[in-house]
C-alpha cells in the first residue's frame, strides 16, 4: 500500500465548484476522490484532472446510494489516509423554484435526502480515516441557509440544517482531532444558479474560480483551530477565532 | 468612482530612489503635507507632533519586510519571482516578473515549473482576475531559503537595492511582508519619543503586505479585484482604540495597511480582537469608522491607495492635496516624503 501525502474526496466534482477546487488540489499534487452522477461528465472530468499528473479515482454514483458511498471509503482506505472530505453534491430541487406552500414533499424529501442524510452518512463512514489523518470535513452551505428567500426554502432548509450539523459535529469531533466547517460559496456562474433561474441571464455571477483564495487560505489553516466556524468563500474577511 | 477620477500628472523626477539617511543623514529628512478639511500645511517629518494632541493614538503596522525578490529559472529562461503572500507552509501567491523592472503577465500556465534556489516551484493557478499574480507550490519550505537566497523586492525606479534593514521600520516586529509597510519609515527614536513626551500613545497591528497593486484596471474603482492580506488585531489594541474614541481624542493610522487593518476588525460595538485574511477594500462607497487620520506616504495615480484617501477626506480635497505636493516637488514611494490627512 502506498501511502500518499494528501487524499481528498470530494463529491458533485463533475463540473461547477465541485471541479474547480478538485483541479486546484490536483495542480499542488492531492491524491483525489473524485465522484458524480453524470458518467460523461466524470470521466471528462476524470481526464481533465489527469493531465496535472495527479492520482486521480473517478467514482461514478449517487451520495444517496450507501453502496456508492462504501464504494469511495474503499478507495481512501487503499490511499491510506483522507485529509479532506468535501461534501459538495447537492440537490437544488424542483426548478423553477416552488413556493414552499406548494412544494411537492416527494422532492423535498430528496432535497434533504442528498443535502443533509447523505453528506452525514459520508462523514460516518469516513470518520476513522478522518481520525487518523487529523483530517477537515467542509459541508458546503449556501446563503439560502439563512436567507429566507421566496422560493429557496426546501434548499435553503437543508443548508441550514447541514450547517448545524456542521457545528454539533465539530463540536463531538474536536477530541479526536477531526474538524468541520461550513463554506458558503457565495453565488457563483454555475449550472445549479441556472437551474435555479432558468432562462435568465446569470453571466453577471462570477466564475467558481473566484473561490481559489479562499480554498488556499484554508489549506494554512489547522482544522482544530477552525473547526465549527462557518465561511463565505467571497466575504471581505476569513477569520480565525482569536 | 470612475477610474479616471483617480488620476492625475506625476512627474517622474519625483520618485524617490534613495533612502533619505544615505542621502541627507537621517530618516525623518523628508517633508510632511499636512492635509485637513481647512486647506494644506507644509512641514517638515520632525514636526510631526504639533499637528497631533495630548491623547491621541499612533497606530503602526508590527509587520517586517522579508526579503521576498528571488531568482528563478523557467522554461523560457531566468526570471525573477516576487513572493507576495503566504498562505500555507507550501503554498504562496507570487508575482512572476521578467526582472525587477519589467513587470508581468508573463507566458505561464498551469502546471509549469520553475527551479528556485535547488527548489521545483509549480505554477498552481492565476489568482483569479489579477493575471500577473499566481498560486505556486514549492517542494520545500520557501521561508527557509529567503534570509540566503532573498533579497527585497525593489523595481525599476531603484536602481540599487538597499539592505533589508533599509526596509524595516522603528516598529517592524513580525516577518511577513513582501513590500515595506513604509508609512513609520521617517519615525526615528527621536521622534517617537517626542510624540510620547506630548501625550501621543501608540499602539500595534500585524498586516503582511503584499506586492503593491498596479493601476487599478475596471472602469469602476469598486469592481476592481482586491487580493486578501493576513492580519491581526490584537485585544489590547482594540481596546487602546476603543479607549481613545471613548475620550474623544483621534485615532490615527500609520499606514494604509493599519486603515485596513482597523477597519477589518471594526464591529457595531466598536474595535474587537481580530485575524485571519482581509481583503476589504476601503473605497469612497465604504466608510471608515475606526480611524481618524492617517499618516501615509504619496501614491500612485489610479490605485486602491487613493481611493482609501478619498474616503477618509473627500476626492477634491486629496487631488487638491496632490496637486499641491507635485507643485512643491514632494518626492514619492517608500524612500519620499510623508501625508499626514486629518479628518477633523
Amino acid at each position: 500500500m502506498t501511502v500518499f501525502r494528501r487524499v481528498a474526496l470530494i463529491t458533485g466534482a463533475s463540473r461547477g465548484l465541485g471541479y474547480t477546487l478538485a483541479e486546484f488540489l490536483a495542480r499542488q499534487g492531492w491524491a483525489l476522490i473524485v465522484t458524480a452522477r453524470d458518467d460523461g461528465a466524470l470521466r471528462a472530468a476524470r481526464e481533465r484532472l489527469q493531465v496535472t499528473g495527479a492520482l486521480i479515482d473517478a467514482v461514478q454514483g449517487d451520495v444517496t446510494d450507501d453502496r456508492h458511498r462504501r464504494a469511495l471509503v474503499e478507495v481512501a482506505k487503499r490511499l491510506g489516509r483522507l485529509d479532506l472530505l468535501v461534501n459538495n453534491a447537492s440537490e437544488l430541487g424542483a426548478s423553477p423554484l416552488p413556493p414552499l406552500g406548494e412544494y411537492p414533499l416527494d422532492v423535498l424529501r430528496r432535497v434533504l435526502e442528498v443535502n443533509v442524510v447523505a453528506p452525514l452518512a459520508l462523514i460516518q463512514s469516513c470518520l476513522p480515516l478522518l481520525k487518523a489523518s487529523r483530517g477537515l470535513v467542509v459541508n458546503i452551505s449556501s446563503d439560502a441557509a439563512r436567507g429566507g428567500y421566496p422560493g429557496w426554502g426546501a434548499y435553503g432548509c437543508s443548508k441550514a440544517a447541514l450547517d448545524l450539523a456542521s457545528k454539533t459535529l465539530a463540536n463531538e469531533l474536536r477530541e479526536a482531532g477531526v474538524g468541520v466547517v461550513a463554506v458558503d460559496p457565495g453565488d457563483l456562474r454555475t449550472n445549479m444558479q441556472q437551474d435555479a433561474y432558468p432562462g435568465q441571464d446569470i453571466s453577471d455571477r462570477p466564475l467558481p474560480e473566484v473561490t481559489l483564495p479562499f480554498w488556499a487560505w484554508l489549506e494554512g489553516q489547522d482544522p482544530i483551530r477552525i473547526t465549527g466556524q462557518r465561511f463565505e468563500a467571497q466575504a471581505a474577511v476569513w477569520e480565525v477565532p482569536v | 468612482m470612475n477610474r479616471a477620477e483617480l488620476t492625475f500628472e506625476q512627474p517622474r523626477g519625483l520618485f524617490a530612489s534613495v533612502p533619505p539617511e544615505i542621502e541627507r543623514g537621517s530618516r525623518d529628512q523628508v517633508r510632511l503635507l499636512v492635509t485637513t478639511p481647512r486647506g494644506h500645511v507644509h512641514a517638515r517629518f520632525a514636526d510631526l507632533p504639533r499637528f497631533l494632541s495630548a491623547g491621541d493614538l499612533l497606530v503602526v503596522n508590527e509587520s517586517a519586510m522579508l526579503p521576498a525578490s528571488l531568482s528563478a529559472l523557467g522554461p523560457s529562461g531566468p526570471f525573477t519571482l516576487n513572493l507576495s503572500t503566504r498562505y500555507a507552509a507550501d503554498l504562496w501567491l507570487a508575482e512572476p516578473r521578467w526582472d525587477p523592472a519589467r513587470p508581468g503577465p508573463m507566458p505561464i500556465h498551469p502546471g509549469d515549473e520553475a527551479l528556485v534556489a535547488g527548489m521545483t516551484v509549480r505554477f498552481v493557478a492565476a489568482y483569479p482576475g489579477i493575471p500577473r499574480l499566481w498560486f505556486v507550490r514549492p517542494d520545500g519550505p520557501l521561508e527557509a531559503i529567503l534570509d540566503r537566497e532573498g533579497s527585497p523586492i525593489h523595481y525599476g525606479y531603484v536602481p540599487k537595492v538597499w539592505p533589508l534593514e533599509a526596509y524595516q521600520s522603528l516598529f517592524s516586529r513580525v516577518p511577513g511582508s513582501a513590500e515595506m509597510p513604509s508609512a513609520a519609515r521617517p519615525i526615528t527614536p527621536e521622534i517617537r519619543r517626542d510624540l510620547e513626551d506630548a501625550g501621543i500613545r501608540f499602539a500595534g497591528i500585524v498586516l503582511h503586505s503584499g506586492v503593491s497593486s498596479l493601476e487599478i484596471e475596471a472602469d469602476t474603482v469598486e469592481r476592481q479585484a482586491v487580493y486578501p492580506e493576513p492580519f491581526e488585531v490584537a485585544e489590547a489594541t482594540a481596546r487602546l482604540v476603543n479607549r481613545t474614541r471613548a475620550r474623544g481624542h483621534r485615532v490615527l493610522a500609520v499606514g494604509t495597511t493599519v486603515v485596513r487593518a482597523l477597519e477589518s476588525a471594526w464591529t457595531p460595538e466598536g474595535l474587537r480582537a481580530r485575524q485571519g485574511f482581509t481583503r476589504l477594500f476601503v473605497h469612497p462607497g465604504t466608510s471608515v469608522r475606526a480611524v481618524d487620520g492617517l499618516l501615509t506616504g504619496f501614491h500612485d495615480p489610479v490605485t486602491s491607495h487613493l481611493a482609501m484617501l478619498a474616503s477618509l477626506l473627500g476626492l477634491p480635497r486629496v487631488m487638491e492635496a496632490y496637486r499641491e505636493a507635485v507643485a512643491n516637488g514632494y518626492r514619492w514611494h517608500e524612500f519620499g516624503d510623508s501625508h499626514l490627512i486629518l479628518r477633523t
